[in-house]
């Protein structure tokens, strides 16, 4: 499923980014987002997504919720 | 010796690097501050044997394959230039994720030493790391370091490491046997990212020890929750800005401000005494009134303007800022443009030029383009005066003016970005990612660096552009054209008078039309100072700020009479210089951020168009709603409104038939 239906404080693995857009999966990667890795929601604002991936926090937008797949 | 600074976005390369080379370059708690590489020399105290050290700070990046425009930068500099030894910063609290970067960095055959930063926070959320271990597994030289602290940060240390293995011909040996250069097909270079990923994995699990799960939530996700919330993130924001602006204009600032003044005066009075009678009275008009009185006038707001940097780099150090671009995003993205659009404008709160550059950061084209064009609206730091002198002479130094000039900047830039969308007809979307930094007491002493900072170039430009500036209009408003002295009584008959009047015309449906402002608008494209300066200069008004309340001299009431203008046509006057285009300075920055003629001259007509169009309306309701009538020459400015209109709503149009034509809306 899309990480954007995912419950909060649940670490999920991601299975993939599931994007035409170039880049961003490599990005992705970089920062830990990969699959097999975790990525857990903190939590869920407005139209953004605070999630946690290795020790970090990023706030990603809908569509990029929509494009990782847990 | 060339040393590199390389390592993630906001693990304090560049508190680093102003820590080893005392220099004092822009830092803030956020993602991407640093777009452009550096240079600077090693401080003398830390490299006692004054080796050649010279040490090239780099945007951060996550790895060496790009994703941004200033993640290039990093890469081009480390593969093309061949430092001799690179420094590569890794943050002690995300050591995973950084150490990606340091394979990537290991397998380039240069000189690496790790420098675990922030060290002082790991330990403080609980976290330890077997530096030995480490060190010995990623076969290069690791020291802890505390780069914001004065003494004991491990800098000695870290110097002293880079001198070693820039002396050593040692080749650097990588953990990983794998080719990070070579090029490689998609799977391949995926596979290899893979098999450094696990790596560094196991890697981590054998020299780091946490107390702390990283997925539980903190007070700091509660305190998330609430500043961006959907609701009360707006009303958050706009309760912070007037805070400061309070703080600035309303209750700090003006007691800095009082003293301050009076110490020009008392220039003023010396100078005025020492000339004496018998001084040629158009050099000593020259001297007292264009150059003391005019650079008085704008240096009379530097208190106000140090306080407000102050408190603004206090904002920014706090990690807040990051923030207001969640809080942004929502609107910016209904209008074409993301979270990403609005660090350059916080930058730009400062100067529009670094604000332009930092667009580097956007990756879609007409995102980046769109965003250097709006950037300048935003009111800098030279613009704060020209605020700040409306303010005080209209509406009585009330902080929410500067407030909802911020504001209506916002509400400007959202509405053009939805404009320029049309008229390119690219509707393309891109995705929002961004590093949120951990919230930090602020410190004071880097804000306090930073102010100073601010206030050493506010005064040099007031030395020396502004002063010019000045010495001009003081010469072209005392001659006429045929260089006699101008009488007393017909200041209109000078050179600057009848330059500028033609101009003035155009500004009557705005209220405005007389020439001292229009002298003022043209003189504010060298620099936004400049319209303090020159109205000074041309309306003989000494300095702006009463010594005894921060009131203008002799009350707000006569200067406004001094001026002969309402205070709708004031405010009009004032959002026109905020929305014309910026200084030359700063076109120059759009025109190389923009890489295209085509956007440059569209942005400076837009911004032409949108500074007049929205002056007309201020003075037009502004006179409707206060005297009941319609202001001066509402018709022919509203035909010129209306031509302005026509060609924005043509433009839109096209632009909506191109889109059409082109068929569906993709996501890049």
């Amino acid at each position: 499923m899309a990480l954007s239906k995912g419950k909060l404080n649940t670490p999920y693995v991601v299975n993939g980014v599931n994007t035409e857009h170039e880049g961003i999966r490599e990005f992705l990667f970089a920062l830990g987002c990969y699959p097999g890795e975790k990525v857990t929601i903190i939590s869920k604002l407005a139209s953004n997504y605070i999630i946690n991936i290795k020790d970090a926090r990023y706030s990603i937008d809908e569509d990029l919720a929509n494009a990782i797949m847990v | 010796m060339k040393v590199a600074l390389a390592g993630n976005p906001n693990c304090g390369k560049t508190t680093l690097f102003n820590a080893i080379t005392g220099k004092i370059e822009h830092v803030g708690n956020w993602p991407g501050v640093t777009v452009e590489k550096k240079e600077g020399k090693v401080k003398q105290s830390l490299n006692p044997n004054n080796e050649n050290l010279v040490v090239v700070d780099l945007p951060g990046a996550y790895s060496m394959s790009p994703y941004t425009s200033e993640e290039t930068v990093t890469k081009d500099f480390i593969q093309n230039e061949r430092p001799d030894v690179i420094i590569n910063i890794v943050d002690s609290t995300n050591l995973s994720r950084s150490l990606f970067f340091s394979t990537q960095l290991l397998e380039l055959g240069i000189p690496i030493v790790v420098a675990l930063n922030k060290s002082d926070l790991a330990e403080k959320s609980g976290i330890t790391i077997n530096v030995p271990v480490l060190s010995e597994k990623l076969k290069c030289p690791v020291i802890r370091t505390i780069s914001t602290k004065a003494t004991n940060n491990g800098l000695p240390e870290l110097i002293k490491a880079v001198i070693a293995a820039g002396k050593s011909d040692k080749k650097q040996e990588a953990p990983l046997k794998l080719s990070a250069t070579k090029a490689l097909s998609k799977e391949e270079s995926e596979k290899v990212d893979k098999k450094r990923y696990t790596f560094v994995n196991s890697l981590v699990t054998e020299v780091e020890r946490k107390k702390i799960s990283p997925e539980r939530q903190t007070i700091q996700d509660q305190a998330d929750r609430i500043i961006t919330h959907k609701w009360l993130g707006i009303p958050i924001f706009a309760a912070v800005i007037y805070l400061v602006f309070s703080i600035s204009q309303s209750w700090v600032g003006p007691l800095l401000a009082d003293v301050f003044v009076g110490w020009i005066d008392l220039l003023y009075e010396g100078v005025a005494s020492l000339l004496g009678e018998e001084v040629n009275p158009v050099l000593g008009a020259l001297l007292l009134d264009g150059i003391i009185g005019g650079v008085g006038a704008v240096i009379g707001f530097l208190p106000l303007i140090m306080v407000l940097f102050f408190c603004l780099a206090l904002l920014e150090d706090s990690g807040y800022m990051a923030r207001v671009a969640i809080v942004m995003d929502r609107f910016f993205k209904k209008v074409g443009l993301s979270g990403r659009s609005i660090i350059p404008m916080i930058v730009g709160t400062g100067c529009s030029i670094p604000g332009v550059m930092a667009t580097r950061t956007i990756k879609n084209a007409r995102q980046r383009r769109t965003t250097a064009m709006l950037t300048p609206f935003m009111p800098c730091g030279a613009k704060l005066p020209v605020i700040a002198l409306f303010a005080g002479v209209f509406f009585g130094e009330k902080a929410w003016v500067g407030t909802s000039m911020y504001f209506l900047a916002i509400l400007v830039i959202i509405i053009s970005a939805l404009i320029i969308r049309q008229i390119t007809g690219d509707y393309s979307k891109s995705y929002f990612i961004m590093e949120l930094p951990k919230y930090r007491v602020p410190s004071i002493k880097r804000a306090t660096i930073s102010m100073f900072s601010r206030a050493k170039a506010f005064i040099i430009k007031a030395g020396t552009i502004i002063l010019v500036c000045n010495a001009v209009i003081q010469i072209l408003q005392s001659f006429d054209w045929q260089f006699q002295v101008v009488a007393e009584n017909a200041p209109e008959t000078s050179i600057l008078a009848s330059l500028a009047t033609p101009l003035a015309i155009l500004f009557i449906p705005l209220g405005f039309g007389l020439w001292q402002f229009a002298a003022a608008a043209v003189t504010g494209f060298i620099a936004k100072e400049n319209v303090v300066g020159t109205l000074a200069v041309t309306f003989a008004v000494s300095n702006f700020i009463d010594t005894e309340e921060f009131a203008l001299v002799g009350g707000s009431a006569e200067v406004n009479a001094i001026f002969g203008i309402s205070a709708a046509a004031g405010l009009a006057y004032l959002v026109f210089n905020l929305f014309t285009p910026p200084c030359f300075a700063a076109i120059g920055a759009m025109n190389s951020e923009m890489e295209s003629r085509k956007w440059l001259f569209g942005a400076l007509g837009f911004q032409l168009g949108m500074g007049y169009v929205l002056a007309f309306f201020v003075y037009q309701i502004g006179t409707l709603i206060t005297v009941g009538t319609l202001g001066e020459g509402f018709g022919a400015g509203l035909v010129a409104v209306a031509a302005i209109i026509g060609i924005v709503v043509y433009l839109m149009r096209k632009g909506r038939r191109n889109k059409q034509a082109s068929g569906q809306i993709q996501t890049v």
